[in-house]
C-alpha cells in the first residue's frame, strides 16, 4: 500500500489569440516544458524531467493543462514555469504563458477546483456581454453548473466518498 | 486570499496596449496595478511631465478574478539618477502617487537609502550590479522603510539578463534577508505578465523564503502604496482636501483601511 507521491499542476495558457490554442498538442506543451526545466535548473532539472514528468490533459478550447510531477521536486518544475515565453507546434510560433491555478496531490482535487474555477468565469463572462441573447445563454449556462452541483453534491451524500485516491497509483 | 500588488507596467502611449496588459493583470488577479512612467534626469532642471490621468483609460474598469471589485490603477515616477544633485522633489513629483529611484553609482545608493523622499529602491536587472550592497545603508533604508524592487521582465525575456537578475537578486538577499523587498513585472506587453503565485515561487529562486516571497507581490506592496499616500499628508495623520461641494455636509473618506486612517476628521481648506 504505498505509492508515489506525485503533484498536479493545473495551468492555463494564456495567449493574446483565443484561436491559436487550436493549434497545440500534449507534445509542444512536453517539450516546452522540459526545455525550460533544463535550461533554468540544469542536467539536474533535465533528469527530473523524465522521472514521472507528464502532461495528463490538454484542453484546446479552454487552454488548460495538467502536469504531473514529483511530489518531492514540484518547486523546481514550477519554478520554470514562468519563462516560457512560446510553444512551437505544428512549424508555428504560439506566444503565451502559463498561469498556475492550483497545485493537487490527485487530479480529482484539481478537476473539483476547475469546476468550481469554470463557473467563476461564467459569473465574469456575464458583465462582458453585449446584448441580451449573450446575456441568457450566459445566465443559462450558470443555472445548469450551478444545479448539476447541487445534484451532485447530493449524490456525494448518499454514496460517501468512494474513491478518494482518485491519482495515478504506481 | 491575499490581495496582489504589480507596482511595475510601463506606460506606453498605445492606450490599447496598455488596457490590453491592465485586462490581463485583473484577469491573473492582481488588484492593484501602477502605470510606471521613467524619466532619466540628465541637468538640473528638467521638465518631468504630469502623468496622465489614469481614470481616462477605462469606462469601467475589468473585474479582479475571484474579487468582486475593480482594479485600482495607480501612477508611479521611476526616476533614473546617475548624480545626487540632479534628483530635486519637486512639485511635479507630487502628482504621482509612488515614486521610485533606480541609482546609477554607490554614493548616489547610499544617498537614496538614508534620505532620499522615496518609496522605492530599483535594483538593476539588465546589467552586473557596479557596486555591491552594504550593510548600513540596507539597514538604513528597511528602518525608514523604503522597499528594493525587483523586476523579473529582462529574466523572462533573456538568458543572459535572467543570470543577472538572479545574481544581483541574491546579492541583495544576502545583505537585507529578505525584509523589504518587492518582485514586480516591469510589463511591455501583456504575455510578460505572470501570475503572483508563480511569482511568489519565483522568489525561490531568488534567495526568498516561502513567507518573504508571498509578502513580496502582496503584503510589501501595500505598504509602499501606504508609504507613498504619506507623502501627500502631514507626516500621515492629517489629511486635507478640497471640499468639491460647500454645501455638502459629509466630506468622502479617504481610500484606505480603518487601521490607517487618523483618528481626527480634518475639514475642507
Amino acid at each position: 500500500m504505498v505509492r508515489y507521491k506525485t503533484r498536479y499542476l493545473l495551468c492555463e495558457l494564456c495567449v493574446s489569440d483565443q484561436s491559436s490554442l487550436q493549434l497545440l498538442d500534449d507534445r509542444a506543451v512536453f517539450t516546452a516544458v522540459r526545455e525550460a526545466v533544463s535550461r533554468a535548473h540544469g542536467d539536474y532539472g533535465a533528469a527530473l524531467c523524465s522521472l514521472a514528468f507528464a502532461v495528463k490533459y490538454l484542453n484546446a478550447h479552454t487552454g488548460v493543462v495538467f502536469l504531473r510531477c514529483r511530489k518531492s521536486h514540484y518547486k523546481i518544475f514550477w519554478s520554470a514555469l514562468p519563462f516560457i515565453t512560446s510553444l512551437e507546434s505544428r512549424g508555428q510560433k504560439v506566444p503565451c504563458f502559463f498561469n498556475c491555478l492550483h497545485i493537487g496531490g490527485t487530479i480529482r482535487t484539481c478537476q473539483k477546483f476547475l469546476i468550481r474555477y469554470n463557473s467563476q468565469q461564467l459569473n465574469r463572462m456575464l458583465r462582458y456581454c453585449h446584448n441580451e441573447a449573450e446575456r441568457l445563454e450566459v445566465r443559462r449556462a450558470v443555472l445548469s453548473c450551478s444545479l448539476k452541483s447541487l445534484e451532485k453534491e447530493e449524490e456525494e451524500e448518499q454514496y460517501g466518498d468512494e474513491d478518494e485516491e482518485w491519482g495515478e497509483v504506481e | 486570499m491575499a490581495v496582489f500588488v504589480d507596482l511595475n507596467i510601463c506606460h506606453t502611449t498605445d492606450k490599447k496596449r496598455l488596457q490590453n496588459i491592465i485586462e490581463t493583470a485583473a484577469h491573473l488577479g492582481y488588484s492593484t496595478v501602477a502605470v510606471n512612467h521613467v524619466v532619466e534626469l540628465q541637468g538640473k532642471k528638467q521638465e518631468i511631465g504630469k502623468p496622465k490621468c489614469v481614470t481616462e483609460l477605462f469606462d469601467q474598469f475589468p473585474i479582479v478574478q475571484g474579487k468582486s471589485k475593480p482594479i485600482k490603477v495607480l501612477n508611479r515616477l521611476t526616476v533614473v539618477a546617475s548624480e545626487a544633485s540632479h534628483f530635486r522633489p519637486t512639485n511635479e513629483f507630487k502628482s504621482y502617487d509612488i515614486i521610485a529611484v533606480f541609482p546609477k553609482t554607490e554614493k548616489l545608493f547610499h544617498a537614496a537609502c538614508m534620505s532620499f523622499d522615496v518609496d522605492i529602491i530599483c535594483i538593476a536587472v539588465a546589467e552586473k550590479q557596479p557596486f555591491f550592497f552594504k550593510r548600513p545603508p540596507v539597514n538604513g533604508a528597511i528602518d525608514r522603510g523604503v522597499f528594493f524592487e525587483i523586476s523579473y521582465v529582462a529574466a523572462i525575456k533573456d538568458s543572459t539578463m535572467r543570470r543577472y537578475t538572479i545574481s544581483n537578486a541574491l546579492s541583495l538577499m544576502e545583505t537585507c534577508k529578505g525584509k523589504n523587498v518587492i518582485v514586480s513585472s516591469g510589463a511591455e506587453t501583456a504575455l510578460e505578465l505572470r501570475g503572483p503565485y508563480d511569482i511568489a515561487n519565483l522568489g525561490l529562486l531568488f534567495g526568498l523564503s516561502e513567507g518573504d516571497a508571498k509578502a513580496a507581490v502582496s503584503a510589501n506592496c501595500r505598504a509602499v502604496i501606504l508609504h507613498g499616500e504619506t507623502r501627500k499628508t502631514a507626516l500621515g495623520i492629517i489629511h486635507t482636501m478640497k471640499k468639491i461641494q460647500p454645501t455638502a455636509e459629509r466630506q468622502e473618506e479617504e481610500e484606505g483601511p480603518v487601521s490607517k486612517r487618523a483618528k481626527t476628521e480634518t475639514g475642507g481648506v
